[in-house]
């Protein structure tokens, strides 16, 4: 693939990857969060792709594989069966922060992102280095919806949103990720997910509701 | 291989094997295998030990073994001293642990940390390295913690005592971790040898700091006053093997600690380091030694004798460290070699004591001095070896603990240190060992005459009945050591006092022949085992005397003077708490004894009493006066922290999401 | 350790005989002096030998409940005061066991001795036994720090603790003896002295009341031989640290050599200066009602103080 076409494809991925964080960040309804979720899952596993036809590297095609399976997949499905036994669907009705100013946050961390990987940039700059800031601003936008969203599988969603970036930076940095290191952190992933899965059911089962809010009550 | 490594070999080797047999063996045999495997190890320890004191060598270095610094152990003499006391008293409570454990001790963790808490004890002497010395310091905590621990189902208080424990542990280990990190920060690497060549070269606040430092973490080890507190809560507490074991090889780890980093790795230092050293010792003896004549727990007495007899020994370590800087070298030596002969004395005549403190407490259940006595009837064996600890531990002569104590006394009148300050420390010096040593008489014979002689004060005490035989067979070894070491100190007092002469730099300190102690370069000697034959003599021929002059009726058996009032009951007897209370009333301004008196009137008139309460309580007063305020001013804290945490998940998220963005912001703004 | 010169064995042998058998006398003339200077006739010097006597003739009795520490200590105590009698100098400065003769180990045994009456004292389980056991441990206790730092300073001009060395030392420098060191040293070991003994104002060796014993209180249980045995103790003791006391200090007469004549004189001098202080001491009793038993720590903080000060002295004045 020549250097022209890889930049290109590199850049748009990377803006698709930028893009569905921000929808997560705009979107209320669960259904919906989760649907964009899995569309950055594959536009992640695309990142690897072409990093992984660009570099001709057989293995990281199978971790992009591997990573379209799992982050646009299994997590979402995982994801979408855990807010259908809720029953009714749910929405994201007064987050903390509100949308317009999560929106406005967003940007402030993206350009913060920026600011932060500029060393990283000039260590040794390529079409995959200049990406990185991308993946530093997912992120930190991955973080801010952990903080200010009230339901717990929408806390999920942002967790998961700051792996995504994390992976996202180590394809970009070091191009030759090794496939325990990814198998390991996926598998991580895995059991969080599940955990809180499990979590939430019994939260649910005993005190009715999951939004995180109302469970100030429990401190001493 | 030599006879330390060979040693050393067979000792790890065992205990290894015997912490792994206490997870496979069955109930029945685990306490007695266990038991004969670690006095295998302290066997093996002991003859190690010996062999390096008298000048072998070996090391082993494993530089993979521990990320960033490595293994590396070598023993010098010095080490070789502790390792031989760690190994005999392991013997001995290890063969007593197979009786004393049956029943409900012997469960797996318990027997497992046994050998390994041995283990470890061994190899801090041994340890040549600041990784090596940490790893095995702190094992030694987490094993000891672990031993304390064992009883915690069935009484409440040992949780309490845990706790203090552990904190106090780990907060020394804190403090030797940064004295020990920031020398070998200023060394080439972390191993004692490079520290030793960089200890010459550090600037005299530098090694002041980590001097202090460490006597901290060092002196909390060693039971030392002020931070002397986890003593007296973790011995009556534990098991009776391993109080015995933390009482008699566990505490000198501490004292070994001071002298390694002072003496060997500073290279001496400045005399007030030293002398800080003695005030403290001075004071621990003192404090250590009127909170045991005063209590009457017969275990936590022990622990409070534990640390006088610390107190004691740093005395002697802060003298050789003040002779050394004033370079009277002769007498440092004599100095350290009365410090460590006490070191090896306190650990035969400890462990005896609270061996037969365990045996009691095996028998009857109780620990509180009030309630024992007339234990001489049914416990006759145990009541002969608590004698022998008692006249050991009580310093007079035969015992052993005189012989170390006299070579004490002999080092600090010796002694004309130049300064003004000096001339004062000298006297005093002396006035506390010998307020010590006067206040350990009448703490022994209050343990020994109110818990043993006389008539039983309550039914338990009554229905003692004798230990079983390897319970004996334990006492029996310790009882050796101490008359061994009673009457022929003669036979480690060579190699002890070229162990001293060699950690000051002098030559040996005192000579000896067969049966006399003689000092070097000053005129003084001493002979236990002639002072016993001539007492030995005396007596036999009092005895003979007695039975030629006296009439040759037989005797007849005579009731007590009872002032005609009829028979005396158990309640008539003297407590240990009436025993001691005229030394509590001299010394009330130091002991505050808090006192409740409640009168119970009679139910149809207040002139009629029907009931008397009397209880007394006797607080530690360095803890309220010391512990109190810091804890009240942690609580403090703690609810302050309270409001950052309310339970808002939210918030804590919060909390890392601002720091990180923080954080970021500053690197942008900064760089 | 050389073997005893024939000499050093005839002082050690006249040295047990004096003190076996002169010190009830000097009870019994202490007594005597006491009773004429109260005006009354008194039961002569002999009186306590007299007393002796007649113990050993009684049947002996063993309280029940008592162990064999109760039948042990009369003979230890006097075991003590026979190995410290035998090797003090009194009589000659050649000692039989040299490193026996050393300061510290004459008064830890002592003290053993003391420990093991108050230990019998416990055994009777009565509440007069523990009462008199517990107050003695309290005495000992705060008697030995004075008694330590009296010896230290004792020890600076000469050097060393072994007391054939201070009596030597105190013979080849006679204007030692008027020094400040002396002088306080003195007072200090006399209060100790009178501690120890048990004599006034410490103690009331003659009081018949219970609750005002210290020594007595202890052996209430004992009669017969073994009384017989703790009161030749007692005055062997006596006889022992008044001997120590007129050695340490005024060492003039001792026999240094070997001829009969000059041991001859070292006992004629020993006889002489015990009766003397002995004298004293029992004029001075004369004089002193006994104190109650928390002012006695303040008596003994005192004489701390002069022994501390004697310590002090001998370090600015060496």
């Amino acid at each position: 693939m020549s250097t022209a076409l890889y930049t290109q494809l590199l850049n748009l991925v990377a803006g698709a990857f930028l893009l569905t964080a921000v929808l997560i960040l705009w979107r209320r309804e669960l259904t919906a969060i989760i649907d964009v979720f899995a569309l950055q899952g594959v536009a992640l596993a695309a990142l690897v792709g072409i990093i992984a036809v660009a570099e001709g590297s057989a293995e990281l095609g199978a971790v992009a594989v591997g990573v379209l399976i799992l982050r646009a997949g299994v997590l979402p499905w995982v994801l979408r069966r855990a807010a259908a036994s809720a029953g009714v669907v749910q929405r994201e009705t007064k987050p903390l922060v509100n949308v317009v100013s999560s929106l406005l946050a967003a940007a402030a961390l993206t350009l913060l992102a920026y600011a932060v990987s500029q060393p990283l940039v000039e260590l040794a700059p390529s079409p995959a280095t200049h990406a990185i800031p991308v993946g530093m601003a997912v992120v930190l936008i991955g973080f801010f919806v952990l903080v200010t969203r009230r339901l717990a599988l929408s806390q999920l969603v942002g967790f998961l949103l700051l792996d995504n970036g994390i992976t996202a930076v180590g394809f970009l940095t070091a191009t030759g990720v090794g496939l325990i290191v990814e198998l390991g952190v996926s598998l991580d992933v895995l059991l969080v997910v599940l955990v809180l899965q499990v979590l939430k059911t019994r939260m649910r089962e005993a005190f009715g509701a999951t939004d995180l809010d109302e469970l100030r009550e429990l401190h001493d | 291989m030599n006879t330390v490594q060979a040693g050393l070999l067979t000792a790890v080797t065992f205990g290894l094997l015997s912490a792994l047999a206490a997870l496979l063996i069955a109930r029945p045999a685990r306490s007695a295998v266990v038991g004969v495997g670690i006095a295998v190890c302290g066997a093996g320890a002991l003859v190690a030990g010996v062999a390096a004191m008298a000048g072998q060598v070996a090391w082993f270095a494993a530089p993979d073994l521990l990320p960033l610094s490595g293994v590396v152990f070598a023993i010098d003499p010095l080490g070789g001293a502790f390792l031989a006391v760690t190994g005999g008293v392991a013997v001995a409570t290890g063969i007593y642990g197979i009786g004393y454990c049956r029943g409900g001790l012997d469960g797996r963790l318990v027997q497992c940390m046994l050998p390994l808490f041995v283990l470890a004890m061994m190899l801090v002497p041994a340890a040549a390295g600041v990784g090596t010395f940490l790893l095995c310091w702190e094992l030694m905590a987490l094993t000891s913690l672990l031993l304390v621990l064992a009883e915690h189902r069935r009484r409440p208080e040992v949780a309490s005592a845990g706790r203090w424990y552990a904190v106090m542990t780990h907060l020394g280990l804190v403090a030797i971790l940064i004295g020990l990190l920031i020398f070998a920060a200023n060394a080439t690497d972390s191993t004692f040898a490079a520290l030793r060549l960089a200890g010459h070269h550090l600037s005299p606040g530098l090694a002041a700091l980590i001097f202090l430092v460490t006597l901290i973490g060092f002196g909390s080890k060693a039971g030392i006053v002020p931070l002397h507190a986890w003593l007296p809560r973790a011995h009556p507490e534990a098991p009776s093997n391993v109080s015995a074991l933390m009482s008699a090889a566990m505490v000198n780890l501490g004292v070994y600690g001071i002298v390694r980093v002072g003496f060997d790795l500073l290279g001496g230092g400045a005399a007030w380091w030293w002398l800080l050293v003695l005030a403290l010792g001075a004071l621990s003896a003192v404090y250590g030694i009127l909170q045991a004549a005063i209590g009457t727990d017969l275990k936590r007495l022990l622990g409070h004798s534990t640390t006088e007899n610390m107190g004691i020994v740093l005395v002697g370590v802060g003298a050789a460290g003040l002779f050394t800087a004033s370079g009277d070298l002769t007498l440092a030596g004599l100095a350290m070699a009365a410090a460590l002969l006490h070191i090896v004395n306190h650990a035969a005549f400890k462990t005896l004591l609270f061996q037969s403190a365990g045996s009691v407490v095996h028998a009857t259940g109780r620990r509180d001095l009030d309630y024992l006595g007339g234990l001489h009837d049914g416990m006759p064996r145990t009541t002969a070896a608590f004698g022998i600890g008692a006249l050991s531990a009580s310093a007079l002569p035969p015992g052993a603990a005189f012989v170390s104590e006299w070579l004490l006394l002999q080092a600090l009148i010796h002694g004309l240190p130049a300064g003004v300050s000096a001339t004062i420390v000298m006297p005093l010096a002396v006035a506390a060992v010998a307020l010590t040593a006067g206040l350990a008489v009448a703490t022994f014979v209050k343990a020994f005459g109110v818990g043993f002689l006389a008539r039983p004060r309550s039914r338990e005490a009554e229905c003692a009945h004798e230990s079983p035989p390897s319970m004996l067979a334990g006492m029996g070894l310790a009882a050796a050591a101490c008359v061994g070491l009673a009457l022929l100190p003669t036979l480690v007092l060579p190699t002890i006092g070229a162990v001293a002469g060699g950690v000051v730099g002098s030559g040996d300190p005192v000579t000896v022949t067969a049966t006399t102690i003689a000092l070097t370069d000053f005129a003084g000697s001493l002979s236990p085992l002639l002072l016993t034959v001539a007492l030995v003599i005396g007596l036999v021929a009092t005895l003979a005397a007695a039975r030629a002059l006296a009439t040759r009726r037989a005797a007849r058996e005579a009731r007590l003077w009872d002032c005609g009032a009829g028979p005396l009951s158990a309640r008539m007897e003297y407590t240990a708490t009436s025993f001691a209370e005229p030394l509590q009333r001299v010394f009330d301004d130091v002991v505050q004894a808090e006192q409740d008196v409640d009168v119970t009137h009679h139910r149809e008139s207040a002139y009629l009493v029907e009931a008397i309460e009397y209880h007394r309580r006797v607080p530690d007063r360095i803890e309220r006066r010391l512990y109190e305020p810091v804890l009240a001013v942690m609580a403090v804290w703690g609810r302050v922290g309270r409001r950052l945490a309310p339970g808002s998940v939210h918030r804590y998220l919060g909390y890392g999401f601002y720091s990180l963005c923080a954080l970021l912001i500053l690197l942008v703004v900064t760089r | 350790m050389n073997a005893p010169s024939v000499y050093g064995t005839v002082g050690v042998i006249l040295q047990l005989l004096i003190v076996i058998g002169l010190s009830p006398l000097l009870i019994g003339m202490m007594r005597q002096l006491r009773a004429r200077l109260e005006g009354r006739a008194g039961p002569g010097i002999g009186q306590p030998w007299r007393d002796l006597r007649k113990l050993m003739r009684k049947q002996r009795t063993s309280p029940r409940g008592t162990s064999e520490v109760f039948r042990v200590a009369p003979l230890l105590l006097v075991a003590t005061c026979l190995v410290v009698a035998a090797v003090a100098p009194f009589v000659t400065t050649a000692s039989a066991l040299d490193p026996v003769a050393d300061l510290f180990a004459v008064v830890a045994l002592l003290t053993l001795g003391t420990v093991a009456l108050a230990l019998a004292g416990l055994d009777t389980g009565t509440a007069f036994g523990g009462m008199g056991a517990s107050r003695e441990t309290t005495i000992i206790a705060l008697v030995e720090p004075t008694m330590l730092v009296a010896i230290f300073a004792l020890s600076v001009p000469v050097g060393s603790t072994n007391l054939a060395a201070i009596v030597t030392s105190g013979l080849d420098d006679p204007a030692q003896v008027f020094s400040p060191v002396s002088l306080l040293a003195a007072v200090a070991l006399i209060v100790v002295i009178i501690a120890e003994t048990g004599r006034l104002p410490v103690d009331n060796p003659s009081t018949h009341l219970e609750l005002t014993m210290v020594h007595e209180a202890m052996v209430l249980e004992y009669s017969g031989p073994d009384l017989a045995m703790v009161e030749l103790a007692s005055a062997m003791r006596l006889t022992v640290f008044l001997g120590l006391l007129a050695n340490l200090f005024v060492p003039w007469g001792i026999a240094t050599s070997g001829s009969v004549p000059v041991i001859a004189i070292g006992v004629l001098a020993f006889v002489v200066k015990v009766a003397v202080l002995g004298a004293a001491l029992a004029v001075g009793e004369v004089f002193l009602a006994k104190l109650r038993l928390f002012r006695v720590p303040e008596l003994l903080a005192g004489s701390f103080v002069l022994g501390l000060l004697a310590v002090a002295a001998s370090f600015f004045l060496a």
